[in-house]
């Protein structure tokens, strides 16, 4: 109990400092890539939601004190929090099957896995883009960014899905 | 109250979520400018539509007392209008009008208008007032504020209008030494915002540091006398007939607010009588 505490402990720590770093990204003017949202991905699915979004807050929190966006990854990372079993029973209807509560390649499979991660990226991405430009004026780059932000997010999140799995093999041998 | 109790924690994740939404809503709003500004218009656009339909209709309880204040005030002013008309005509008989407004100032008038916005770093500076069409602004009336002259309006919308700032090597003014009647042009010399160079003055001309340049009347922008600057002193020069004198300008071109725009009521008939004049001369030259 007591490691998986301070591995989650790790990766909130890792994820917040990793996203300091991306923020500086942003490809081609539009595509930014939001990877610490990883961290409430991978949270135990029967972790209680109200710990989920505790934690989903306070990660945002630190996100937006870095980043001078005031509330404004707060409430996209809450509101993925609140919105994250619902997404995930959309792809694995019965939980009680999970072995391993932690979402993982290994324990949902890479289809599963995907299409979840790939679901809660893109309604972070819709909550925060829409929550920046406030309006729909902008709708055409609005929608543009949230597209291109959720593709590069994904792929760089199965990035270090791949790291995680070739380290344990190697641990393993 | 074992029920509220029960409700609560039975549905107690949404109010954990109620409780960090509205917090990131509080520091959003608080802390990021563009969201707040966009939630107060919107905010004011629903409240002020609110009270403009009770104004409308709570209006026209008032009109009646309104119209009684209105007769009253009437009454009196077109009393104090009879008694310093006699008043005035008292006067008259007494002395002859020394305080009269010259003739020739009286084909202007002024359109008080705002500075929005402005600028004096660049090589070719430019100021917009929030004066357009719709107030009877027409390109090339000149711009005055009450040190002296700022520029000529040059580009006009409907509700704003571009003037070329004094401080545009493209503008050329026509000015004189007061109490003189030679004159030269003074342009802008892309140096410091506070002195121009006045050309073309010829050598004949007394002068001495600190006199005042005024304008010269000779166009239809500018009435003749209206205050440019000081001379500050001569500058070099290739050409032995004509001075070229540095002259500190008295308007202060980093803290205009409020400006006169000059309407002249004579200028369309002047510009027809040059035209006319001009194309006579063409006609002669021809034949």
């Amino acid at each position: 109990m007591s490691k998986t505490v301070l591995q989650f402990a790790t990766l909130f720590v890792g994820m917040l400092l990793a996203q300091l770093i991306c923020n500086r990204i942003c490809l081609f003017g539009v595509a930014v890539p939001i990877v610490f949202i990883y961290f409430i991905i991978r949270l135990p699915m029967n972790l209680s939601v109200n710990w989920v979004m505790c934690l989903s807050f306070m990660l945002g929190l630190f996100v937006d004190i870095f980043e001078n966006t005031q509330g404004m990854n707060a409430l996209s990372a809450t509101l993925l929090a609140a919105g994250r079993k619902t997404v995930f029973s959309l792809y694995f209807p019965r939980e009680d099957d999970l072995g391993n509560p932690v979402p993982s390649i290994r324990s949902l499979g890479l289809a599963v896995y995907v299409k979840y991660m790939a679901t809660s990226v893109l309604l972070y991405c819709v909550a925060v883009f829409l929550i920046q430009s406030f309006s729909l004026g902008h709708i055409g780059i609005t929608f543009l960014r949230i597209i291109s932000s959720s593709i590069l997010t994904v792929l760089i999140l199965l990035g270090f899905d791949s790291i995680a799995t070739t380290r344990r093999r190697e641990k393993r041998l | 109250m074992k029920n509220l109790f029960d409700f609560i924690i039975k549905h107690s994740s949404w109010f954990v979520f109620l409780f960090f939404a509205a917090m990131s809503c509080l520091l959003l709003f608080q802390n990021n400018p563009y969201q707040h500004s966009i939630y107060l218009t919107s905010a004011n656009a629903v409240s002020s539509s609110i009270y403009g339909l009770f104004n409308n209709v709570t209006s026209y309880f008032h009109l009646r007392g309104i119209n009684e204040d209105l007769q009253e005030r009437n009454a009196m002013l077109e009393n104090e209008v009879v008694s310093l008309r006699n008043e005035i005509n008292n006067y008259k008989m007494l002395v002859p009008d020394t305080n009269a407004v010259p003739k020739e100032y009286q084909n202007f008038d002024f359109v008080i208008a705002h500075v929005i916005s402005n600028s004096i770093s660049q090589p070719y500076n430019y100021v917009t007032i929030n004066r357009g069409e719709a107030d009877g602004i027409l390109p090339e009336m000149g711009v005055v504020d009450q040190n002296g002259v700022v520029g000529i309006v040059n580009v006009v919308g409907k509700h704003s209008a571009r003037i070329i700032s004094l401080l545009n090597p493209n503008l050329r003014l026509s000015c004189k030494v007061k109490n003189s009647d030679f004159f030269g042009s003074l342009v802008w010399d892309c140096l410091s915002p506070q002195y121009a160079v006045l050309e073309e003055l010829p050598r004949h001309v007394e002068f001495a540091n600190g006199d005042t340049i005024i304008t010269s009347g000779y166009s239809t922008v500018f009435p003749e006398g209206l205050i440019v600057g000081t001379i500050e002193g001569k500058m070099p020069t290739n050409d032995d007939n004509f001075y070229t004198l540095k002259i500190k300008l008295t308007t202060d071109f980093s803290r205009l607010s409020t400006v006169r725009v000059i309407r002249n009521s004579m200028k369309e008939e002047l510009v027809a009588l040059e035209a006319a004049d001009y194309n006579s001369k063409d006609k002669g030259g021809r034949k």
